[in-house]
């Protein structure tokens, strides 16, 4: 029975292998950026015009736009656009709210965050971002449902 | 429609499933597939996640239906499961499991089985989420964690009396936990799930068996690694360990090896042309199954499903 051992060893050591990036993406934080996303973002052009679609999008969602209609669509696209910059590992600086006293005063289920969540991934597709750098940028942002999520 | 109790349960779950959440707001795929035995996760495995596209506060469904075939064998499934809230999965399904060549090639005429006989399984499921969320958590590596029943039935016909030469029990339940995690920066999804069961083939051939086979239970544990090509395609790989319970007795019978049971490996492809439906197709290699019939054969083929979700 050295077959099923051996299959469970080598899964052990892939697992020991994924772990590397993905511990070195928490340990490292808001400090190192995955290298290379700010890039695969298009830069600081690349995320203004993806945020500005993005914005635009979810503004006339019909899941989640009515979240966002007192909210200036010019300020929320330039707001965004720092935070994005920043957390790609860009020159930039976000200096908005942090996100659990932005979101304190709204109802935001997990269906919500999930539904902004596509309307990102649509917003991405639109800028032919490819889908391992989508998912990559996701990876920083998705832990924010903490914060985020208002109702559990 | 042999079995009240089996429409009954269809009935209340279809009913739960009209009073389900209009909008239901799983990210796509997330809520995996739906397995062989009708919980959500891979093919032949189930995952930590919770199946239909229901998140939390929402109540979702789904539905399945499935055919695999190998050299020897046919297996035909469908079942319905039911999404509590991203929390709680509970889930019906019904397998028909066709080994007709192999029976009529080997003449089992003292055993009385009718020609074309097939053997019925069906299997009632419970998955409840205990920790952790296998999607958004994407800074740490606790991955989603949940526990899960499979309770069996198999009704063979005229095969019964095989099963009860070989002393297996026609029904079983099998418990197990799931550890789930995607690797969101990687677009890769593993899946770890740790059975205890005393199943003979999944349940199909009975379960444990009479001295010098194997009666208890044991521990088996199943793989599965996805990775993420696009939003909605994946390609993935399993292998599901299994317990031998049988060989023992057959080859006390002077058999030799003639009831060895084989571990289980896929690899598939997932498609979801919309939040709705999604398409499974795997290559399939189920090892020996009752390889005294079948000339000692491996049993490899194809797998294919189909599964609406709301």
């Amino acid at each position: 029975m050295t077959h099923p051992k051996t299959l469970i060893a080598l899964a052990l050591a892939l697992g020991g292998l994924l772990a590397q990036p993905a511990l070195a993406q928490t340990s490292a934080g808001k400090a190192t950026a995955p290298a290379g996303l700010y890039q695969a973002l298009g830069e600081k052009p690349g995320i203004t015009r993806l945020m500005d679609d993005f914005v635009n999008r979810l503004v006339v969602d019909p899941r989640i736009g009515g979240h966002f209609k007192d909210t200036k669509p010019a300020a929320l696209k330039e707001s965004l656009t720092d935070q994005i910059c920043q957390l790609s590992g860009g020159p930039c600086k976000y200096e908005g709210a942090d996100m659990k006293s932005a979101h304190a005063d709204m109802d935001i289920t997990k269906g919500h965050f999930n539904a902004l969540v596509e309307v990102l991934q649509s917003a991405m597709d639109a800028q032919g971002i490819p889908f391992a750098q989508q998912n990559r940028l996701l990876a920083l942002l998705a832990p924010m449902h903490r914060d985020v999520i208002t109702i559990r | 429609m042999k079995n009240p109790r089996w429409l009954a349960v269809s009935a209340t779950l279809a009913l739960a499933a009209t009073v389900a959440h209009a909008d239901t707001g799983k990210l796509l795929l997330t809520g995996g597939v739906s397995t062989i035995a009708g919980s959500a996760g891979g093919g032949l495995t189930p995952w930590a996640v919770i199946g239909s596209n229901a998140t939390e506060g929402e109540v979702g469904f789904s539905g399945y239906a499935t055919r695999a075939a190998t050299q020897d064998y046919g297996l035909n499934g469908y079942g319905v499961a039911v999404g509590l809230h991203d929390r709680v999965e509970l889930s019906l399904a019904r397998q028909d499991f066709d080994a007709s060549p192999a029976i009529a090639l080997n003449g089992i005429a003292p055993f009385g089985v009718t020609p074309g006989q097939h053997i019925q399984m069906d299997i009632v499921g419970i998955k409840v989420k205990v920790a952790g969320d296998a999607v958004l958590n994407a800074d740490s590596w606790m991955p989603q964690i949940a526990v899960g029943l499979e309770h069996k039935r198999v009704r063979p016909g005229s095969i019964g009396s095989v099963l009860d030469f070989l002393g297996t029990q026609t029904s079983g339940t099998d418990v197990y936990v799931s550890a789930t995690k995607l690797l969101l920066a990687q677009s890769l999804l593993v899946n770890g799930t740790l059975r205890s069961t005393n199943a003979n083939q999944n349940g199909l051939l009975g379960f444990g068996a009479a001295a010098p086979g194997k009666n208890r239970r044991s521990l088996q544990p199943e793989f599965s690694v996805a990775y993420l090509i696009s939003k909605n395609l994946a390609v993935g790989a399993e292998v599901r360990f299994k317990p031998n319970n049988l060989q023992a007795l057959g080859a006390a019978a002077g058999l030799g090896a003639a009831l060895r049971e084989d571990d289980w490996k896929d690899i598939f492809i997932a498609w979801a042309p919309s939040k709705n439906l999604s398409l499974t197709l795997a290559y399939v290699d189920l090892g020996r199954i009752v390889p005294g019939i079948t000339n000692h054969r491996r049993q490899t083929g194809y797998y294919l499903s189909a599964q609406v979700a709301f």
